[in-house]
């Protein structure tokens, strides 16, 4: 290990002497600043998923519109740092492995709780899409009968997650509390999100959707354990966190892995999987944030982590800001001309999804845009899509620029042993 | 021998960035590209005429045409990058894995409302991908669930829309490569690619990602795990074509590696070898539609192909790119 990276660097020098020779930040301050930023980001979306939890609370305990709707507010307010940490996710593998827990999507909502006739029942791809564990204190799953008379955090994170193998099978994090709160969105292409009555948590006679003690049972649970989820992310993300140890074992992999967070949820995340499909497809629902119709802030907040990480700069949702030496630095100094065409398509990408953001708060809302024939939601979506491609471009380059190309070659663990060969 | 290999390539990456593409880019885009492009767009034409002369999903003429053009798609289905991704072509000709059943939906809708985008080709070019291209004609033409819905003079007439919207999807992407070769060929400031390079990257990218998308996606989607295959999640499992996918991306993606590694017979050899070895266990396989992920023995046989796959993979990742001098990339199987 310590030999190959010796080698590289030598070659990284060799390319450097005939580059630029500006004043290059060390990438362990790169690397610092980014872990800073992690840190920032996590710690404001547990902050923001304790507030989340507190109307939570709120609601079960006083159901009302006005407690109802302090909880939605609070969920919006929740994704807008969570969603900036997603750049985080494909490059660390101690985030990629837990995020699921967070921010599964798609879901299969009937596995939760009530659906309207036309969600349909079970489909060959999930026999528990419609499984409505709310109505149900027990229920079989693989041979076995699940005692879930008390819904607590454990039986949503360890036997319904996920249940059958199924990742349709979301019974955790934003999006299952998101459909808690407001319920499917029926409006199809038409304007409207999910319109679930507070009185869905109404105990006694008042009880709409049946079941409601099992209804608030299952949001609380559901929001306290996206509370201790965060709490674990944020920990490892503080100084002597293993996140924090991971990236900073080997300085080279460390810079490749913010390039390979940047460019995978650019490309075959954000703009294949959550933008690009919902539109050939033409689906209202296949939208991220489908229940509350906040897609456009999802995508936005995305965007804006992506950028800020590049730009080594984030602001806390107090005010805080939290920044230092930057990847853009360290491009600057071996190609300045390829950071200015980083920070433009940044730019372009994140006037993009303004686009969509802002055209959604006036009215049309992202499952409209959706619509067949729509050419204007259409040229809004492929205006996001395209700005993340390119994007994704230039980000290659600057792989390719840093001398980072053999980083994934080392970190292959295809080769039987990579370090054999260097002896 | 590798480890000579991988030495030198450590020691040579400025000789790797003083190579000469062009004859390789050349060659892959004239007698890789091109023709295979080409071969989509007869072959679907003719699939056009034989929806046209006869719409019964049970015609000889019509599924022989399908199973051809279908073929001639899955031979090039690892090219997905320029013409292909204009307008949703590529997805629009097969929008596969389907992981939520959107195909089996958009046909249901269709034919159920009698949709009358079906009537003029603009119209049915705006409709969702789900329910055009060769997934969903697969569906009409050998799922028993469409064989009696609606109404029959309205199933016809989708399945003849159907073939036509492939083929002028696959007649659209091989008009455009005609302009496009040029961008690969010609890299430059007016190319989407700067340099021979990043031209280069691009079809280095297509080998990765077509092997990729073969092992874990084609292979991996029905092998599902152990305590829980699931079979019903093969590729065009219908029209037991599951397997057949496998051999035609394989032998493809061999005839990619050989000319990408073209001045570098070492590797060339290790890659060709892996292939064989690949293509010989799929040829050997006697299970079309992987039903045998469910079986002890099946599964068993289906793992040693994917890890064939996987032995290929480990040689263009650690042989053939770094010797090339050429990252992967980003591609669009990154995300979840």
């Amino acid at each position: 290990m310590t030999r190959f990276f010796t080698v590289t660097s030598v070659l990284a020098l060799g390319f450097a002497t005939t580059a630029v020779a500006a004043d290059a930040p060390s990438k362990a301050d790169v690397l610092n600043t980014y872990a800073n930023i992690a840190e920032a980001k996590y710690d404001d979306s547990l902050i923001a998923a304790k507030s989340l939890q507190a109307a939570v609370n709120a609601l079960i305990s006083d159901p009302s519109d006005a407690t109802l709707n302090a909880a939605r507010a609070a969920w919006v307010a929740a994704r807008v740092p969570y969603q900036q940490t997603e750049v985080y996710r494909f490059g660390n593998a101690i985030v990629d492995d837990w995020e699921g827990k967070v921010n599964a999507w798609p879901l299969d909502e009937g596995l939760i709780d009530y659906v309207d006739a036309s969600y349909g029942g079970p489909t060959g791809e999930n026999e528990f899409a419609a499984l409505n564990v709310i109505a149900n204190p027990t229920f079989e799953l693989s041979g076995k009968t699940i005692d879930a008379s008390t819904i607590t955090p454990e039986l949503l994170g360890e036997t319904l997650h996920e249940a059958d193998g199924i990742e349709a099978n979301v019974a955790t994090g934003y999006h299952a509390i998101e459909f808690l709160l407001w319920g499917q969105d029926l409006n199809g292409h038409g304007a409207g999100a999910g319109n679930r009555p507070y009185t869905d948590f109404v105990q006694g006679d008042d009880c709409t959707g049946g079941n409601c003690d099992r209804r608030a049972q299952y949001l609380s649970a559901a929001t306290d354990l996206l509370v201790s989820d965060l709490e674990w992310m944020a920990d490892q993300w503080k100084q002597g966190g293993a996140a924090r140890a991971e990236l900073n074992a080997n300085e080279s992999a460390g810079v490749s892995a913010i390039l390979t967070g940047m460019g995978s949820l650019s490309y075959g995340e954000q703009a294949g999987e959550r933008m690009r499909l919902g539109l050939m497809l033409n689906d209202p629902e296949e939208e991220h944030d489908c229940f509350s119709d906040n897609t456009h802030n999802s995508h936005y907040y995305d965007g804006l982590g992506i950028e800020n990480v590049y730009l080594g700069h984030y602001t806390r949702t107090d005010g805080t800001p939290v920044g230092g030496a930057s990847l853009s630095d360290l491009v600057i100094a071996t190609d300045p001309s390829l950071d200015a065409e980083m920070k433009a398509k940044l730019a372009n990408t994140m006037r993009a999804l303004g686009q969509i953001k802002s055209t959604a708060e006036a009215g049309f809302a992202y499952d409209q845009m959706l619509e067949r024939g729509n050419e204007g939601g259409e040229a809004l979506i492929m205006g996001g899509v395209n700005g993340l491609v390119d994007q994704t471009k230039t980000i290659e380059r600057i792989v390719t620029a840093l001398e980072l190309d053999q980083i994934e070659f080392e970190g292959s663990d295809s080769l039987d042993n990579p370090n054999a060969v260097f002896h | 021998m590798r480890a000579i290999v991988l030495a030198l390539s450590l020691t040579l990456p400025v000789g790797a960035f003083a190579q000469d593409r062009l004859p390789i880019l050349t060659d892959t885009v004239n007698a890789h590209i091109l023709p295979g492009y080409a071969a989509l767009a007869e072959a679907t034409q003719t699939l056009a005429t034989a929806a046209q002369t006869n719409c019964d999903p049970m015609s000889a003429a019509l599924r022989a045409a399908y199973h051809t053009a279908f073929d001639d798609w899955i031979s090039i289905s690892h090219l997905r990058f320029g013409p292909s991704e204009v307008d949703d072509r590529a997805f629009a000709l097969a929008f596969w894995p389907d992981t939520k059943g959107f195909t089996p939906k958009a046909l249901t809708s269709l034919i159920s409302a009698e949709d009358a985008a079906i009537q003029s080709s603009a119209a049915f070019a705006e409709t969702s991908v789900a329910g055009r291209g060769f997934f969903a004609l697969e569906q009409m033409l050998y799922d028993p669930q469409f064989s009696q819905l609606g109404s029959e003079d309205y199933r016809c007439a989708l399945i003849q829309a159907m073939a036509k919207d492939i083929n002028l999807n696959a007649s659209a992407i091989n008009a455009d490569w005609e302009v496009y070769a040029a961008n690969l060929t010609s890299p430059g400031e007016t190319s989407p690619y700067r340099s021979e390079n990043e031209a280069m990257q691009e079809l280095y990218k297509a080998l990765i990602t077509g092997l990729e998308f073969t092992a874990e996606t084609r292979l991996g989607r029905p092998m599902g795990t152990f305590d829980r295959p699931r079979p019903k999640r093969a590729e065009a499992r219908r029209s037991e074509r599951s397997l057949r996918h496998v051999a035609l991306s394989l032998t493809a993606l061999r005839d990619l590696a050989a000319r990408l590694s073209a001045d570098h017979p070492d590797i060339a050899a290790d890659l060709d070898g892996a292939f064989a070895a690949a293509i010989g266990r799929a040829q050997s396989l006697d299970d079309p539609a992987f039903e045998g992920v469910a079986t002890a023995q099946g599964r068993f046989r289906i793992e040693a192909l994917q890890q064939s796959i996987n032995d290929i993979r480990a040689i263009a990742s650690a042989e053939l790119g770094p010797t090339l001098g050429i990252n992967a990339g980003f591609n669009s199987l990154d995300g979840d």
